[in-house]
């Protein structure tokens, strides 16, 4: 309500003073038009306001104390470019001018807050806040769109509080500094984020203005967690379809029709009883969740970005809060107020009455009435044709007409703000240190960067039953390039129940596991990618006595089966690594229907009664038809009273057929579906203890999985990727060696030569000779001088040598055996050494004639010589 | 080689080997017993084998109706016969045996495998039928002409053919020849055809095969077309207006009237003629059109009208279905529960509980389809009504458009007497043209001969309007009448077979249910 009031003072005073000034402003006013201000009855008395003014003053605002500030000695500016640390001639411009314009804002509309227009930087020096805004386009295609660059921005800074909850900050810190300590208030982020959109096409604003609490204070406890919200089903309605010509009438209904009325009577009040306690419920719920009423209700400072619709196809115009990264429509609640708001072009203050909130505001901004204007650009958006085009008079127009021909010629001074800049690092590690933590109403959302977790978690979801967050509901965990493509892991705390999501790829091919307990013969679902495995297997579900299986596409048109287990039978001679599995009680198999056989002989389901060695058989029905065949074998006993062998008599087999069929009825075809029949019951029984088997198996292996939890890493992840990293080291490595070789090969004998020459002109042949002369004589030099160096080297140590011998013949009575040893060691080091001088002295008497004419050969060739030098010969 | 059957006594197919056949052919070990037992029925036998029996003649197989393998090789077989009933067969071997030609196989289309190896088979034909065949052997035959290989180009499945041991194998061209002309060969004379034969085969008989083609091209368009007009033809039938939709009523008027012909040649009477028929082709297509306009209502009535008691049907049928099913399920659950009984009063009283719920499921079952019975009848009355009316209407219509016709007939007659007679007087005046034909003048004698020649030409095209008219209307009432009935019948007999059904299905029950009482009263 305060902001209420205030505006309503605001606009009594604005109202007072406006006939005064109005000569005045005529003069002065250069780039603005005569401000209107809406009249409104004023219903409050001045004693209330001076009481609200004294109980404002009292309230203390409590600052958040373990939120770290966000100060300037932190800041090191020593690095900044010069454009952060002065301001250009047209940047000083554009101050003065902004400075003119709010002098005759504060003028004309007294009891307005001032306007943020120039901030100080990061090194107090003032800067225009369009100037602020650096329109970039990132580099990466996951930021083209607002939605995932408004979650980047809110991923990637930590939030900072305003130091004066009331008041724009003095210091706004360019885009740069900001990304680089990845902190900062609302005005950074909204810098930032606005930055961002508007290099990628939107036409978007940053606002200055009000906002609730929850918003300005990043508190999302009130709000439900997005992630927990699920989808809302879509009804389909069935389309009606009119009745045909023929359709049959339906039969005659014979139920009273009053007293279905009664009942429709009873149902309705039961049901309307229940909907009311459900709203007194939910609304007694909802009192308890409602805050604590703020004291400082629309008078906290917000700054968010508006983005209108027009550009990169946005249909409606929204805001977006750079905190949560959340969109709301323009009608939001949250948002209680717009004093300004530029992009960078221009700058614009509102001028509308924002008593209700954000709800009445018309986002045009060429019309003049709405939005004050600071710069008479060329590219301000273009008041729509709509009724208010009547508002403007004609007068008015050609006032301006002059004015803008003085104003056109400035434009808004290209941004100081350096490139902005997102290393792939820091857009992969998105958050501060790669972890975030978002608490919301009754939940608790945390986020990693992928590679920070060792078993690949990239983000968790914890569930609350109650605000206060104590007692668990479920948790969900997201996994990122798991090795065993697990996706998401949901644990449910009230059942226990466990599941796991995995992406295809998994060896068992599996989809979901939903499990209690990772012992096997317990209640668990498993599902599979179907199409991943050759027997066509959807879904497991296993409860401690049964097992039931789920297929589809099979070639012998198995659709399900189902196996009893009886208890375990105790072996006496039990030894741990013999199986024992549980006998089978009952197996039931159906099938879809095979429409290549009839449908009196294509069996839909068969039950193998293993205990009680009973095989019922139950077929299609045919499409005509209601009833189904079955057919039933009984194998009681194989020997009858006399002790004959019994193969087959009609008692074992009892059958009910739809139509009855002639070679059916004989004993031999029975037999024969009954031998069938009997290796059919081998093969399930089989397949039913390998499905077991194959349980076990998938245990065991997600046991495993779950201990190493390797990670897959792209080929393409060049950091990551020690294999790909290890080979092209080496490739670079060879690279720089090849490039040293090649400088090696490339040195210039003719060089020192060339440059006593005078530069530019063109050899003669006298010079060439010349050239090359001299440089043969001087490589015949070094040739000489290296053997000299070798030989004297060579002497010096025969020299050495000799004089130790010397010493040692003197003296080798008193000589302790370390010594001698000392001496002997010496000396044949030193044999080694000369007889190395003398090998290489060798070698350089053998290659020197040849290096002699290989230069020689080779300033023949040489282009800058040769012909000239051929010319000589 | 033959046996020649001078040298050994030529044996008859008769019971007693077709038993021993069968039997030592049958089900072995214990399904063999049993089959003993029970006898085998020769309708059931899928394969049988009478190699080296000597038989002469092929008889008495026609109760295997459902055989599927037959073998009748090394006997002393001098003609295909006695094989028309066993049209399931798909492998016939009737090797080295002493058939000179092909034939009596016209029955036999689901046949794939011919063996006809080593008998003294001089040309290949009467195979048309085989649309199936995939392998044919044909060695060791007197086959002497290559054109004998174009023929087996219908053959579209044939991927195995012998034809080693012939004349025609003896010429250098021989495997080119084949290969080129059946390219969907796989094997000949059991070796297969390697690609590079083939591209050479085609290559050397490039010419002749694209000629060939091209015949056949033109062959099958011909069929095709053919087969649209006829289609056609039967779509125009089912409207009963075919050949209405030009002059043909027309020209029929005039092809048996001689006088009509002769008087057309009347000056002035061409152009009547002329005009008359214009008009009445136009009236004709008129009733083409109008036809087929109606046939194309009565056909949607029709569907819409099958597709609603088909639907009807279904919803029945699963209504049925549901009931059954929860009985099933009640009634599985209750026969346990009375195995399990010990107590005998307690026995008697589930098992009469059994039976009531049988009966009610009797009675829920057959109230179903009394319903079911009681609605259809109603719609059926209704689209009875519908297509009478509709097929009413239609004739009433085609009635007055004959009528124009009629008058339009009329008209001309009265026109043609006109000139007739002025024609008789100019003829009685002696002044007729010289260019009449002497037929004509015939005509013109006296008056009665020119009005009876008129006359008569007049009552031949209107008994031609009436017969066509007469034969539209009867047709298609005979049509709405076979229709209703046709309808009628099948309702009958849907509700027949259902309450069949159903009773059977009781009776089942409760005869499972009394069995479950004996058993229990003898244990």
């Amino acid at each position: 309500m305060e902001v209420l009031r205030e505006k309503v003072e605001e606009e009594e005073a604005a109202e007072r003073e406006e006939a005064a000034e109005r000569a005045e402003w005529a003069r002065t006013e250069k780039m603005m038009r005569p401000v209107e201000v809406r009249k409104e009855e004023t219903t409050l008395t001045q004693e209330t306001l001076r009481d609200l003014e004294k109980k404002l003053s009292e309230i203390r605002i409590p600052v958040s104390a373990e939120l770290p500030a966000f100060t300037k000695d932190i800041i090191d500016i020593s690095m900044l470019p010069v454009s952060y640390k002065t301001n250009t001639p047209k940047e000083e411009q554009l101050l003065q001018l902004a400075d003119n314009f709010s002098r005759q804002y504060s003028h004309l509309c007294p009891d307005r807050v001032p306007l943020f227009l120039h901030p100080l930087n990061e090194c107090e020096v003032p800067k225009f806040v369009s100037t602020t805004l650096r329109p970039t386009l990132m580099p990466y295609p996951e930021l083209y769109n607002w939605d995932s660059c408004a979650q980047f921005v809110s991923d990637f800074l930590t939030m900072v509080p305003l130091p004066d909850p009331l008041k724009p900050p003095s210091h706004l810190y360019s885009s740069t500094t900001v990304l680089k300590y990845q902190k900062g208030n609302c005005f950074d982020f909204s810098t930032l984020l606005c930055s961002m959109l508007i290099g990628s096409g939107y036409d978007a604003y940053c606002v200055n203005g009000y906002g609730s609490q929850d918003l300005c204070h990043m508190d999302l406890t009130r709000e439900v967690c997005p992630l927990t919200v699920k989808p809302k089903e879509t009804i389909k309605r069935e389309e009606k379809v009119l009745p045909k010509k023929y359709t049959i009438r339906p039969p005659r209904d014979l139920c009273s029709r009053f007293e279905q009325e009664q009942e429709m009577k009873r149902q309705q009040e039961i049901r309307a009883q229940e909907e009311k306690r459900l709203k007194e419920e939910e609304e007694r719920r909802m009192e308890a969740e409602k805050a604590n009423p703020d004291a400082l209700h629309g008078l906290r400072v917000h700054s968010w970005v508006l983005v209108l619709s027009g550009k990169r196809e946005v249909p409606e115009n929204f805001f977006i809060d750079p905190f949560t990264a959340r969109s709301y429509s323009t009608q939001d609640e949250h948002f209680l107020g717009i004093e300004s708001l530029w992009n960078h072009r221009n700058y614009w203050i509102n001028m509308q009455d924002c008593w209700n909130c954000c709800k009445d505001l018309i986002f045009d901004l060429g019309d003049p009435v709405r939005w004050e204007y600071m710069l008479l650009g060329t590219d301000k958006p273009v008041l729509s044709l709509t009724e208010d085009y009547s508002g403007i008079n004609d007068e008015d127009d050609v006032e301006n007409l002059d004015k803008e021909d003085e104003d056109k010629s400035f434009d808004m001074p290209h941004s100081w703000v350096e490139q902005i800049e997102i290393s792939p690092e820091a857009f992969e590690t998105r958050c501060p240190n790669g972890k975030k933590v978002i608490p919301y109403k009754r939940a608790k959302l945390e986020k990693w960067a992928p590679y920070l977790n060792r078993n690949g978690l990239v983000s968790r979801l914890t569930t609350y039953e109650d605000l206060e967050c104590t007692n668990i509901l479920e948790i969900k965990e997201w996994y990122q390039s798991r090795e065993d493509m697990l996706e998401l892991k949901h644990i449910n705390k009230t059942t226990g129940l466990k599941t796991d999501y995995f992406k295809p790829g998994h060896p068992h091919a599996l989809r979901v596991h939903s499990y209690k307990s990772m012992q096997p013969e317990m209640d668990r679902v498993i599902e599979f990618y179907e199409t991943a495995r050759v027997d066509g297997l959807i879904k497991r579900e296993e409860t401690p006595g049964t097992m039931t299986e789920y297929y589809q596409g099979r070639s012998d048109f198995l659709s399900y089966r189902h196996a009893d287990f009886g208890p375990r039978v105790k072996k006496l001679t039990l030894s741990s690594t013999e199986s024992n599995p549980r006998p089978i009680v009952k197996i039931t198999e159906q099938f879809l229907r095979n429409p290549a056989k009839p449908a009196e002989e294509d069996v839909a389901e068969r039950v193998f009664l293993v205990a009680e060695e009973r095989i019922q058989l139950r077929y299609h029905c045919r499409e005509d038809h209601i009833t189904a065949s079955k057919r039933e074998f009984l194998r009681r006993s194989e020997v009858d009273s006399k002790g004959n062998k019994i193969i087959m008599t009609p008692d074992m087999c009892i059958t009910f057929e739809v139509e009855p069929m002639e070679h059916t009825k004989k004993l031999l075809y029975q037999y024969e579906t009954l031998m069938h029949l009997k290796k059919e019951e081998k093969l399930s029984r089989h397949q039913v203890w390998e499905s077991e088997l194959e349980v076990l198996e998938i245990l065991k292996l997600r046991e495993e999985e779950e201990e190493v939890h390797t990670l897959t890493i792209s080929i393409y992840d060049t950091k990551r990727n020690e294999k790909s990293k290890e080979y092209r080291e080496a490739m670079e490595r060879v690279m720089h060696e090849e490039h040293l070789r090649q400088v090696e090969t490339q040195l210039d004998y003719l060089a020192p030569f060339l440059v006593q020459l005078p530069p530019g002109e063109k050899l003669t042949r006298w010079q060439a000779v010349r050239l090359k002369d001299e440089c043969l004589s001087d490589f015949k030099q070094r040739l000489i001088n290296k053997a000299n160096l070798i030989q004297a080297r060579f002497e010096k140590e025969t020299q050495e040598l000799q004089k130790k011998q010397q010493w040692y013949q003197e003296n080798q009575v008193t000589l302790t055996p370390e010594d001698e040893d000392q001496y002997l060691s010496y000396c044949s080091q030193a044999m080694f050494r000369i007889r190395i001088l003398e090998q290489r002295l060798n070698r350089h008497k053998e290659l020197a004639p040849l290096k002699y004419l290989a230069l020689e050969e080779k300033l023949h060739k040489d282009p800058r010589l040769g012909e000239l030098l051929k010319m000589f010969t | 080689m033959n046996r020649l059957y001078d040298s050994m006594e030529p044996r008859v197919i008769d019971d007693g080997m077709l038993k021993l056949a069968v039997g030592e052919q049958g089900p072995q070990e214990e399904a063999g017993e049993l089959a003993k037992q029970e006898g085998i029925l020769f309708k059931d036998v899928l394969s049988l084998q009478l190699d080296f029996r000597n038989i002469l003649r092929i008889d008495n197989l026609w109760q295997f109706e459902s055989l599927r393998k037959l073998q009748l090789d090394n006997n002393i077989i001098e003609k295909i016969e006695g094989l028309e009933n066993l049209t399931h067969l798909v492998w016939l071997d009737l090797s080295f045996n002493n058939i000179e030609t092909i034939e009596g196989l016209d029955t036999l289309v689901n046949l794939e495998d011919l063996s006809l190896f080593n008998n003294r088979i001089s040309s290949i034909d009467s195979l048309d039928a085989l649309v199936k065949l995939q392998v044919l052997s044909l060695g060791n035959n007197q086959i002497d002409n290559m054109m004998n290989i174009i023929y087996l180009r219908r053959f579209r499945c044939l991927r195995t053919l012998s034809l080693s041991g012939n004349p025609i194998c003896e010429a250098e061209d021989y495997k080119m020849f084949i290969c080129a002309y059946l390219p969907d060969l796989v094997y000949l004379d059991f070796r297969r055809i390697d690609d590079h034969t083939k591209e050479v085969a085609e290559a050397k008989h490039h010419y002749s095969i694209e000629e060939l083609k091209h015949r056949e091209n033109l062959m099958q368009a011909r069929l095709e077309e053919e087969q649209a007009r006829r289609e056609e033809l039967e779509k125009h039938k089912t409207a009963f207006v075919e050949h209405l939709n030009g002059s043909f009523l027309f020209d029929s008027m005039y092809a048996e009237d001689s006088e009509g012909n002769k008087l057309s040649s009347l000056p002035g009477v061409s152009e009547l003629l002329e005009a008359y028929r214009d008009k009445f082709v136009i009236i004709c297509v008129n009733i083409f059109e109008y036809g087929l306009k109606q046939q194309e209502k009565r056909k949607t009535e029709l569907d819409t009208f099958n597709e609603c008691v088909h639907e009807a049907i279904q919803e029945n049928q699963e209504q049925g279905k549901r009931k059954i099913a929860k009985f099933e399920e009640k009634h599985l659950m209750s026969l346990s529960a009375i195995r399990e009984e010990l107590e005998m009063p307690n026995i008697e009283k589930m098992i009469l509980e059994c039976s009531t719920d049988i009966s009610e499921l009797f009675d829920a079952l057959m109230t179903l389809e009394m319903q079911l019975v009681e609605q259809l009848e109603e719609t059926i009355n209704m689209f009875e009504r519908n297509i009478v009316d509709l097929v009413g209407l239609f004739v009433e219509n085609v009635q007055s458009l004959m009528a124009q016709c009629r008058d339009l007939e009329n008209h001309h007659h009265e026109k043609v007497l006109e000139i007739s007679i002025s024609t008789l007087e100019k003829a009685i005046k002696g002044d007729l043209d010289e260019d009449l034909s002497e037929d004509v003048r015939a005509l013109f004698v006296d008056k009665d001969t020119t009005v009876n020649a008129v006359g008569a030409s007049h009552d031949i095209h209107l008994l031609k309007i009436d017969n066509r008219e007469d034969e539209l209307v009867t047709r298609i009432n005979s049509w709405c009448t076979r229709l209703v009935d046709k309808i009628h019948r099948d309702e009958i007999m849907r509700n027949r077979k259902r309450v069949k059904e159903i009773n059977l299905y009781i009776d089942h029950m409760k005869s499972e249910l009394d069995n479950l009482e004996y058993s229990d009263i003898l244990d």
